[in-house]
């Protein structure tokens, strides 16, 4: 299964991945991998079939003001984009917020 | 009707408005941009929304501010007015905008909106949470439209939240 956990920075995201999705590989802060591919001079909407079968966790980087430059402009939009495209598929998508999480899509695992 | 839908960029947010608009209005509308046609990232914003509305049946009508003195041909079922934060901008900062007065001329703009409809919907942007220091300028901004978020909420029937392309009910019923 695919989990897509989204929020803020440093709100324990990746803990809680590995604590209720233990047996799933988890990809850590897909908004970096995002970075790292642009400016490789890539397309991130290719990382989406990697993700499949995983949890990953995304910051949620679009909630500001438009970037003045335009590479970070670029980014924030490739980062959205892509978290629609993976949220679309995935089986749950969590936000979580000081550690908790809240289940946009799907439903918890019992744990 | 008032709904209202908010969210980050690049969160889905467009196409969710697009379809609670389509849902709830059947015959003529109309889809009022505010974005301001200048430089490549606009245009691929606008060639990108227009692909999205393409085949839906909206009318299209500029206007990157001044919504207050607009005067519509006619009466539309639905009115799809996208987005806020660039129509506070132009009032702000485009000449002959509205300048200090853009929160009351945006909400008068608005009143005549929704008298010239029956479901208006809006969307707006989140641009609250990225922590950033700005500039006094840019925090002037992201507050008023903080408060013009508060204030369409408040009339709202229904508000939403678009997060990766999911919608979120944050208000369902005019009374919460």
């Amino acid at each position: 299964m695919t989990v897509l956990f989204i929020g803020g920075a440093y709100q324990g995201k990746a803990a809680l991945a590995r604590r209720l999705y233990p047996d799933l590989p988890l990809v850590q802060n897909l908004h970096l991998l995002v970075r790292e591919i642009l400016e490789a001079g890539g397309d991130p909407a290719a990382l989406l079939p990697g993700l499949r079968g995983k949890a990953v966790t995304c910051d949620e980087v679009g909630c500001g003001i438009v970037p003045l430059a335009r590479a970070d402009e670029n980014w924030r939009e490739a980062t959205g984009r892509l978290c629609c495209a993976l949220a679309a598929e995935a089986d749950a998508v969590v936000r979580v917020l000081a550690g908790v999480p809240q289940y946009l899509k799907g439903d918890a695992p019992c744990t | 009707m008032l709904i209202l839908v908010t969210g980050g960029a690049a969160s889905g947010k467009s196409a969710h408005a697009e379809r609670l608009l389509c849902a709830r209005a059947v015959g003529a509308r109309l889809y009022l941009a505010t974005m301001a046609p200048q430089g490549a990232a606009a245009q691929r914003r606008i060639r990108r929304h227009r692909a999205l509305r393409a085949g839906k049946g909206f009318v299209t009508l500029e206007r990157s501010c001044g919504l207050d003195g607009l005067h519509l041909p006619r009466r539309y079922d639905g009115i799809l007015l996208e987005d806020m934060g660039n129509l506070l901008a132009n009032e702000l900062y485009a000449p002959q905008a509205a300048g200090q007065t853009a929160l009351d001329s945006i909400l008068a703009g608005i009143k005549r909106l929704q008298a010239c409809c029956e479901t208006l919907v809006i969307v707006t942007n989140e641009v609250f949470s990225d922590g950033l220091p700005y500039a006094d300028e840019t925090v002037c901004y992201i507050a008023l439209l903080g408060r013009l978020n508060t204030e369409l909420a408040a009339q709202a029937d229904a508000v939403y939240e678009s997060v990766c392309g999911l919608l979120l009910p944050v208000k369902e019923g005019k009374n919460r």
